[in-house]
């Protein structure tokens, strides 16, 4: 049994597959892929196949990770080239590697933003509002949370979960590139940003990479 | 795909999965480069429509043609449908995004009557005309197939043609003939001719219907060439016709997403009040080497996890276990799962059950379909209570706790008495359980007893039955409800509004088109779901017409009434179904095919028939 971290990415139609499907839909691609999946023992064995960041549905992302258990020794490349070939149109398998990092080593996420208007005037003016917001700080959401069993509404601090942005008009769009807080302790969909901003529909989100508590790259 | 109209509509609804495509398996072609656009339509949503057997198989077909790009098209559900309509979105296909009008065939499955609907909902929303009469260009080209093709009478006036029967080879050549009319410019006029040419092809609009002041039928005739009777199309031989090699494998989950190994088709058992069983007729099986290696390549191809038998009634399949042991000799070390539905009570051999124990994770079902003896030999259900409970003993020493019991309830010459034997079955299935010695320890039995209406159908021996009216079906189901004592049996019954509105399209006449429309402009669809049916606006459609759904429900007809699908053939004799009526009120039962040929008359399906001409002997 041999752990490897596979990354990947989504594009395209296929980010409307929400995160459950796509564990589906990448179990059965490393099943056509012919990988030997190391199944867990006991009374119903499962293969192990875990998403250490789950990616919201709609949004596109250009490097995720995939953890999961082989059963021989079957060469990096190898996994790679084989999986590429077994994967639907929208996700791609980039690489391969051992994993250095766990789960809940993911501190931060960076997410790349494009808001599309119907004029540059208008672009310009939201551009112009949402950059004041983001520097006078104290934007918050209300996020349901659980206490228990029980769902609460809880507001949150988007400020304090927002580590670095860089905001532009361009055209007839503005680009927002933004690092939030990720991972199991403290996680920010940037969907709920774009909410607090007053953004208009359609805006394409794509997560750009993971970060560790020092900011260096989550491996 | 990208800049699609639909495409800023992903964002709004439920689940947009159902509406992107783009799945493994889809087809992508170059639209410049094939003769031919297909939508094929299933006009309910994706989760049920993608667990369709005939859809994969047809659109696998169409494709593997290279002049022909045939792409998936389901019914938007609601909240996507407002959307459309709010913004004038038209209704696109899956694989392209394109536009579902500019296609040059538009074909239907016809799987459920309830469906109906539907059909016109998606028509409108691709911006098209309703009425054949209207859509006067020779594409698109509107066509319907399916189990429902066998009375599509109520569908008439909206359909360019229908395809009774089995479309494997009939489609193919319906498309061949399309492309030699397109490339020489014919009208619709011309092409509808020649297709009517074609054994298998019914085009309604070259039949004229009269009727009797009673308001029965009084002939159907044909014109212009067309055959007085379209006979149905078969497949003669199964392991040399197309069987996909791979599925499109949904992202979605949906109701059944697994890999598929048809056995057979056609039923060897006459079971009276089954439709399925007499309009697949004759029967055909795979054999079990094709049946093998078609599984694996699909597994191979889709890399599902789980494998299903798929037939009316798979413990009938001659080499039943022989199969499964080639099966398993590969599911097994690959992970498959593989699942054997549809098993009759009396002939499970004991080593399946005892395999099927191992991957247990859902409870045993069977169908003894009537509570009493005497109504199960009415409607020819060969199975005993000592049949039912010794499978169901088998299956407790095997561990089984849990046992699903179907019947149901309206059948012919059905009394209080058989309704009161349903709870009786179930409870004494409940007492086999705390007296076997090898039960389960330390758990209780759960018998679920579900109970379905019984809708009378097209081409059965029950095809002149009257159906029960709701306030009958309503007083059984409550008798019913009455008599189960025991907490360790769970009832649930059939929405009774549901199956007589079922009843009537099954059994409906032309007439019917208008209430259909009507309907459908006052906000019907979805019909089929529990949860949209909108009752009051069918009884208003009927009422506005002044038709009486009772009419087509409620009427017993006699022998010799001409019914609306008469001038369709599906190789079953309407004197064979009649002697097994007069049979079924003598409680006579008759034998499978595999012991005595009863004399339906499906034998005349052979090969050469199919190739010889759809002029159908007059077996009436």
């Amino acid at each position: 049994m041999r752990p490897v971290r596979i990354w990947w990415s989504k594009a395209g139609r296929a980010k409307y597959i929400s995160h459950l499907d796509t564990v589906r839909a990448m179990t059965r691609a490393v099943r056509r892929a012919g990988i030997p999946l190391w199944y867990t023992e006991g009374f119903h064995p499962h293969p192990y196949l875990t998403f250490p960041l789950p990616l919201p549905l709609g949004q596109e992302s250009l490097r995720e990770p995939m953890d999961l258990r082989i059963e021989t020794d079957l060469p990096d490349g190898e996994i790679l080239t084989r999986l590429a070939a077994a994967l639907p149109e929208g996700l791609a398998a980039l690489e391969v590697t051992a994993p250095v990092l766990g789960p809940g080593d993911i501190a931060a996420a960076d997410y790349r933003i494009y808001i599309p208007f119907p004029a540059p005037e208008e672009a310009a003016a939201w551009t112009a509002r949402a950059g004041e917001r983001l520097a006078a700080g104290g934007l918050t959401a209300a996020k349901i949370g659980k206490q228990g069993h029980r769902k609460v509404e809880k507001e949150i601090s988007l400020s304090a979960l927002l580590s670095a942005y860089r905001l532009a008009a361009e055209g007839s769009a503005a680009r927002l590139t933004v690092r939030l807080a990720a991972g199991s302790e403290q996680n920010c969909n940037p969907a709920l940003l774009l909410e607090a901003l007053d953004a208009p529909c359609g805006a394409e989100i794509c997560r750009t990479g993971l970060l560790d508590k020092t900011g260096a790259p989550w491996r | 795909m990208t800049g699609k109209p639909h495409e800023p509509l992903l964002a709004l609804v439920q689940k947009p999965g159902r509406y992107t495509g783009g799945e493994l398996g889809s087809a992508q072609k170059d639209p410049a480069a094939v003769a031919l656009r297909y939508a094929f339509c299933f006009p309910d949503t994706y989760e049920i429509g993608m667990s369709h057997l005939g859809m994969k198989i047809l659109y696998g077909l169409a494709n593997a043609r290279e002049d022909c790009w045939c792409e998936r098209v389901f019914a938007p559900w609601i909240d996507m449908e407002a959307l459309m309509r709010e913004r004038g979105v038209p209704l696109w296909a899956l694989e392209s995004g394109d536009p579902v009008a500019a296609f040059d065939v538009i074909g239907f499955t016809l799987q459920y009557e309830m469906s109906y609907t539907n059909v016109l909902n998606m028509l409108d929303l691709a911006g098209l005309p309703l009425r054949a009469a209207d859509r006067t260009g020779l594409t698109p080209l509107v066509i319907g197939g399916g189990p429902c093709a066998c009375n599509p009478e109520p569908l008439a006036p909206f359909f360019d043609l229908f395809l009774p029967g089995e479309g494997e080879e009939v489609s193919g050549e319906l498309l061949d003939l399309l492309k030699a009319h397109k490339a020489a410019g014919t009208d619709k006029r011309s092409f509808l001719r020649a297709a009517a040419q074609l054994p298998g092809v019914y085009v309604p609009a070259l039949y004229d219907v009269t009727y009797q002041p009673d308001g029965t039928l009084a002939a159907v005739t044909s014109r212009d060439g067309a055959p007085p009777r379209v006979r149905k199309r078969v497949v003669a031989d199964l392991d040399g016709s197309y069987f996909p090699d791979n599925f499109v494998v949904p992202f979605l989950e949906t109701v059944h997403d697994r890999a598929v190994a048809e056995l057979f088709r056609g039923c060897v058992r006459g079971c009276r009040f089954c439709q399925a069983g007499f309009l697949y007729r004759p029967i055909r099986e795979k054999s079990a080497g094709t049946v093998n290696r078609q599984s694996r390549a699909l597994c191979d191809a889709t890399g599902y996890e789980e494998l299903s038998l798929c037939s009316l009634s798979t413990s009938d399949y001659a080499d039943l276990i022989p199969l499964l042991e080639g099966l398993l000799a590969w599911a097994d070390p690959q992970r498959v799962n593989v699942s054997v539905p549809s098993l009759r009570a009396d002939n499970v051999p004991p080593a399946l059950l005892e395999r099927l124990a191992k991957e247990r994770r859902s409870g045993l079902t069977f169908a003894p379909e009537a509570g009493t003896q005497r109504l199960r030999d009415v409607i020819n259900k060969n199975i005993t209570e000592e049949q039912v409970l010794s499978t169901v003993c088998r299956a407790f020493a095997g561990g089984w706790t849990a046992v699903k019991l179907y019947f149901m309830i309206g059948l012919p010459t059905e009394t209080e008495d058989d309704v009161r034997g349903i709870a009786a079955l179930a409870q004494t299935v409940v007492d086999a359980f705390y007296h076997h010695p090898a039960k389960p320890k330390g758990k209780g039995v759960q018998v679920s007893v579900s109970t379905a209406c019984f809708v009378p159908k097209p081409f059965t021996p029950f095809q002149w039955e009257p159906m029960d009216t709701k306030e009958r079906l309503a007083e059984k189901q409550a008798l019913l409800r009455g008599t189960v004592r025991s907490r360790k049996i769970s009832l649930s019954c059939h929405h009774a509004d549901i199956s007589l509105l079922e009843g009537a399209f099954a059994r409906g006449d032309r007439r019917l088109a208008d209430v259909l429309e009507d309907a459908w402009r006052a906000g019907c669809r979805f019909d089929g779901w529990d949860d949209q049916l909108r009752l009051d606006l069918w009884e208003a459609a009927f009422a506005a017409r002044e038709i009486d759904p009772c009419f087509y429900t409620a009427r017993r007809r006699t022998f010799d009434e001409l019914l609306p699908w008469d001038h369709m053939d599906y190789g079953i004799s309407k004197r064979f179904l009649r002697r097994e009526a007069e049979k079924a009120y003598a409680a006579a039962v008759t034998p499978s095919c595999r012991e005595r040929c009863a004399g339906c008359g499906a034998e005349r399906l052979s090969l050469c028939e199919a190739k010889a001409g759809s002029a159908g002997s007059s077996s009436g």
